[in-house]
């Protein structure tokens, strides 16, 4: 219902001339003081994050070093993580040199060995068969649908926390030009709430229809085309093809541009970077700067970043996804610094899962679970690691088997809440949006 | 010509029949549909289920395919199509993994071959252009879409086949094998060195216990979960089988995945021609991998499903085909592969009873034959749910996904195509032919409308940014001219459709009923036939063709027409 609403809402809008004056007059109303977003960066394919945080004290290293083999990092070529007032026990993978930056400027926190759980699990209640575990670990989609709804004990998952998020809040979001949740990755459980999904933009071109003028005869076959969507179909997919329609229309008429314009200050941190990662973030970037004008005051975005299914050749592969991953970060924190949001925005990190410690004979690691994240803004408390690394030992007691596949020690839900209590969930609405929460304590973690 | 015609004549009383034939007797000229046993009749076909059936089974519905299906009967038609020779990629050669220095893309001013060399040999660019010229121009059109279904489920994809010759290989294993066993499929495709690269079966060796390496467990994760019975027990009907405390079942443990990992060691790449063969061999798509015994895992037990153990001390070839044998006999590949090929064809949520009706067709195709593809595709296009002009709920139907969208619009409106146009629209549009990101396709097929519980596996990728995309397809190639020829594509024709039959209707409504019937099978609500006909009375009068333009991007754009019922 609240999506029809919004939809009804921008749609009166967007065809009066009015539509610039009242966004601007809502957002000064509203929205100078109280906006926050939360960007998460979807890694589909489970960055094995074994190479991304690894330990760089001697008898770690060498520990690492010898289970890892031929997948091993150099240990010179890692960048050290500094702690105040003591020596680095980790160092980041080579290829993020900015985030190290980030890490010693105190704006990246990482929070250790995170996964899907239904409840806390030790390596004997795991291996007990009567426990209660994840479905499906170490499938692709199960797990990466369980870490977007952060709800692990069932396989039909219907929303995400990003979504459920966005429909507890959207009272702040009355007066918005747009949806609350806007995605350049496509489609994705993490923003689905119960009746709203999140809008897809484009990450280059135009947005909205073409080949319309103002004859006599195209304005009779645009009106057409509108009313065309709201005849009565007793089919569901024919009603939901044309709410897709009816939805980019009202939103594109507003967004586009916003998308297509150039923005120098925007420009000056991504104009170098040509990634489709990249793209994504200028996008995402672009929107937020125009905070102001749409009005919205909590909005859920989503980028995505693929092929971290590193199943070979991973040393390789890795390098390049990393360095992809490093830039379009850095640049995305420079630019919401740049436009005044630096406290308003934080960015985090999910991905499907982490990766095997042993690797296998082709160089590559396979599917495994409890995996590190970053966490990037100026209201993060960074510098710091949350949680605790794992016993990086086969078969030890953080193990699930004898491949090395981390038991998480801290679940999904709490990691969500830490950062759905910084956008501003009381402890009733977290409980709404995560149904699993009190399964685990404490319920934040207070790395923002 | 010839071929069709010779099935014409040696079918008998097929076409055009009027005659109830009572299920007790022999029908005179096909073999009794394995399917509906309990099917009443066998009657004439309707212009409208014609028109259904070739939206079902091929690229998109044209007037000389309507009346060969009302000539033949749906029957005889599927046996024809089933008979017809596969059309295959050709013209693609080898080329090293590593491109040459001098292999380059520079379209603006090309000056010989390798001046294209970079697009032409490793990119899909050429591949998925030649996708959109058979799918517009060719005769085998079910085996090209059933072939393009299992290319969504057997999935490859040039993020990492970037090799052209590569994906042409295996889009070429996909069409030889589209209609015969599955059985010889799931070995074909798990041989294939493009599968072998793309998911890591290839150079995959035994333990090595200096560096602590175990076997790779890619390929034996995804053939068990996305090529053959998927993560739960399933029902006959497609249904999950549950426990006692009314949980789903797994189909396998990680033990299980590790023991695959160990029967799926000891393969390289072919040699390439002239070589000696090694371990491991250079990159080459074509042929079949090789087995090296010596490379192959015989220390790890090799636990399979349903309590299955591979026997110690076996070859890599008796390892893989007593793997590839449990497979291929589990009970839920016929619920989980026919649900998704109904899903591919026909609808997004068939009843269970469809789907047991498919799953049964799998395990007995009626001649004592299990995994017989082309008799199940008939059993899934002669489906009393697929057939008869009435939808049979409010859940029927499918989204046209996009490569469906636009080949369909283009066979439907007289379209040549270079395929050059095509394969860019369709990746605006979220489908970039044989380009998925992951294993996982485009879309998975449990995919649900949000909120509900409506399966709709092509509105994955159905979204704001996508279906502009779509109405601005139809804007260049109805209401502008189309696109123009490429000089940098040999025999490059552009992408154009033809209007000009419908010039001469002057008359709207009768131009929308015309159209309505050639698009849609004349299921276009009146209220819709309505509003279009206010914006064909407004169309220009400078262009004949402009009332037929104005109407054909109304229907194409509309919500009846995008979901295909």
């Amino acid at each position: 219902m609240q999506r029809r609403r919004f939809l009804m809402h921008a749609g009166a809008l967007a065809g009066s001339a009015a539509l610039g004056q009242m966004g601007v007059f809502a957002a000064r109303a509203a929205t100078a003081e109280d906006y926050k977003a939360l960007v998460c960066i979807f890694l589909y394919g489970g960055n094995d994050t074994n190479n991304v945080v690894v330990p760089v004290d001697t008898a770690g290293y060498a520990n690492y070093a010898k289970l890892r083999s031929t997948i091993a990092l150099p240990q010179a070529q890692l960048l050290p993580l500094a702690v105040a007032g003591g020596t680095p026990a980790y160092g980041l993978h080579p290829a993020l040199p900015g985030l190290q930056s980030l890490w010693n400027a105190g704006n990246m926190a990482v929070v250790a060995n995170v996964g899907t759980l239904v409840q806390p699990l030790t390596r004997a209640q795991y291996l007990a068969t009567t426990s209660v575990k994840p479905d499906s670990l170490f499938s692709h989609i199960d797990q990466q649908q369980q870490w977007q709804a952060s709800i692990s004990d069932t396989s039909s998952l219907t929303t995400g926390w990003g979504g459920r998020l966005s429909d507890q809040l959207a009272s702040l979001n009355v007066n918005a030009m747009v949806p609350p949740m806007i995605s350049t990755g496509g489609n994705n459980l993490f923003v689905t709430g119960a009746a709203s999904q999140a809008l897809v933009i484009p990450t280059s071109g135009a947005f909205g229809l073409s080949g319309y003028t103002n004859s006599s005869a195209d304005s009779a076959r645009r009106a057409a085309l509108a009313q065309l969507l709201n005849i009565d179909s007793q089919a569901n997919l024919v009603k939901a093809a044309q709410n897709v329609m009816t939805g980019a229309l009202a939103s594109s008429a507003t967004l586009n541009p916003i998308l297509t314009t150039t923005d120098a200050t925007l420009s000056a941190r991504f104009g170098a970077l040509t990634s489709n990662f990249a793209k994504q973030l200028l996008a995402i970037a672009k929107v937020i700067e125009a905070r102001g004008s749409l009005g919205a005051r909590r909005q859920v975005f989503l980028a995505t970043l693929g092929s971290f299914d590193t199943h070979s050749d991973e040393v390789n592969r890795q390098q390049s996804l990393l360095t992809e991953l490093d830039a379009g970060l850095t640049a995305f924190h420079g630019a919401m610094a740049d436009i005044g949001a630096g406290s308003s925005v934080t960015s985090f990190t999910l991905s499907d899962f982490s990766r095997t410690f042993l690797p296998n004979t082709n160089g590559g690691t396979d599917h495994a679970w409890g995996s590190h994240h970053l966490v990037i803004g100026d209201a993060v408390h960074g510098g710091q690691l949350y949680g605790s690394m794992p016993t990086l030992a086969i078969a030890g007691p953080d193990d699930a088997g004898d491949e090395g596949r981390w038991i998480p020690t801290i679940a999904v839900d709490q990691y969500a809440a830490t950062l759905a209590s910084w956008f501003g969930a009381d402890a009733t609405t977290l409980a709404a949006v995560l149904p699993n929460l009190a399964s685990f304590s404490p319920a934040t973690l207070g790395f923002v | 010509m010839l071929a069709i015609i010779g099935l014409l004549s040696g079918c008998g009383g097929g076409g055009g029949s009027t005659t109830s034939v009572s299920p007790t007797s022999s029908a005179p000229s096909t073999p009794p549909s394995p399917t509906s046993p309990s099917s009443p009749s066998v009657t004439a076909v309707t212009a409208s289920d014609a028109a259904r059936l070739l939206d079902q089974a091929t690229f998109g519905v044209t007037a000389s395919d309507v009346a060969q299906v009302q000539s033949l009967g749906i029957d005889a038609y599927l046996t024809q199509q089933i008979a017809a020779p596969a059309s295959q990629y050709s013209g693609f050669v080898y080329t090293p993994h590593t491109a040459p220095a001098n292999c380059v893309t520079d379209a603006a001013t090309p000056t010989d071959a390798s001046s294209l060399c970079a697009r032409d040999q490793y990119t899909p660019f050429q591949v998925q252009r030649d996708f959109f010229v058979h799918a517009l121009n060719d005769t085998d059109q079910l085996r090209q879409r059933v072939a393009y279904a299992l290319s969504q489920i057997f999935v490859v994809s040039s993020v990492e086949i970037y090799e052209a010759y590569g994906l042409a290989a295996y889009q070429n294993l996909l069409l030889n094998d589209a209609l015969g066993n599955y059985r010889t499929l799931l070995e074909d495709v798990t041989l294939s060195p493009v599968m072998g690269h793309y998911l890591d079966m290839v150079d995959n060796a035994k333990p090595d216990p200096a560096n602590g390496t175990t076997p790779n467990e890619n390929y034996a994760r995804e053939v068990l979960q996305l090529f053959s019975i998927g993560l739960y027990e399933l029902n006959a009907d497609g249904t999950q089988q549950l426990d006692s405390s009314g949980a789903p079942i797994p189909t396998y443990t990680q033990d299980t995945i590790e023991g695959f990992s160990s029967v799926f060691t000891g393969w390289t790449y072919p040699p390439l021609p002239g070589a000696s063969s090694k371990w491991t061999n250079p990159i080459n798509f074509n042929g079949v991998m090789v087995a090296f015994d010596s490379q192959h895992d015989d220390t790890d037990p090799k636990p399979l499903l349903n309590g299955y153990t591979v026997p110690p001390n076996q070859s890599s070839a008796a390892d893989l085909k007593d793997a590839l044998d449990n497979i291929f006999n589990h009970p839920n590949v016929g619920p989980f592969i026919g649900k998704q090929l109904i899903q591919h064809l026909v609808t997004s949520n068939p009843s269970p009873a469809y789907v047991a009706r498919v799953s049964a067709v799998f395990a007995n195709d009626g001649k004592g034959v299990r995994g017989n593809l082309a008799a199940v595709v008939r059993a899934i296009l002669t489906d009393p749910e697929a057939r008869g002009d009435a939808p049979a709920s409010e859940e029927f139907g499918r989204l046209r996904e996009p490569a469906l969208f636009i080949t369909a619009a283009m066979r439907s409106l007289g379209g040549k195509s270079d395929g050059v146009y095509l394969r860019s629209v369709s990746s605006a549009m979220g489908e970039p032919i044989f380009d998925p990101e992951t294993v996982f396709n485009f879309y998975p097929p449990s995919y649900v409308l949000p909120g509900t519980q409506t399966l709709a596996p092509e509105f994955g990728i159905d979204n704001a940014a996508t279906v502009l995309a779509r109405a601005n397809f139809l804007n260049t190639v109805i209401m502008q001219s189309g696109a123009a020829a490429d000089p940098t594509v040999t025999g490059s024709i552009g992408t154009r459709i033809n209007l000009a039959p419908y010039a001469s209707t002057t008359d709207p409504a009768a131009l929308i009923a015309q159209l309505n019937q050639a698009l849609m099978h004349g299921s276009l609500p009146a209220d819709a036939s309505n509003v279009i006909l206010q914006a064909v009375k407004a169309a220009s009068t400078t262009d004949v063709t402009a009332p037929a333009r104005v109407a054909s991007y109304l229907i194409l754009s509309s919500g009846q027409y995008q979901v295909e019922r």
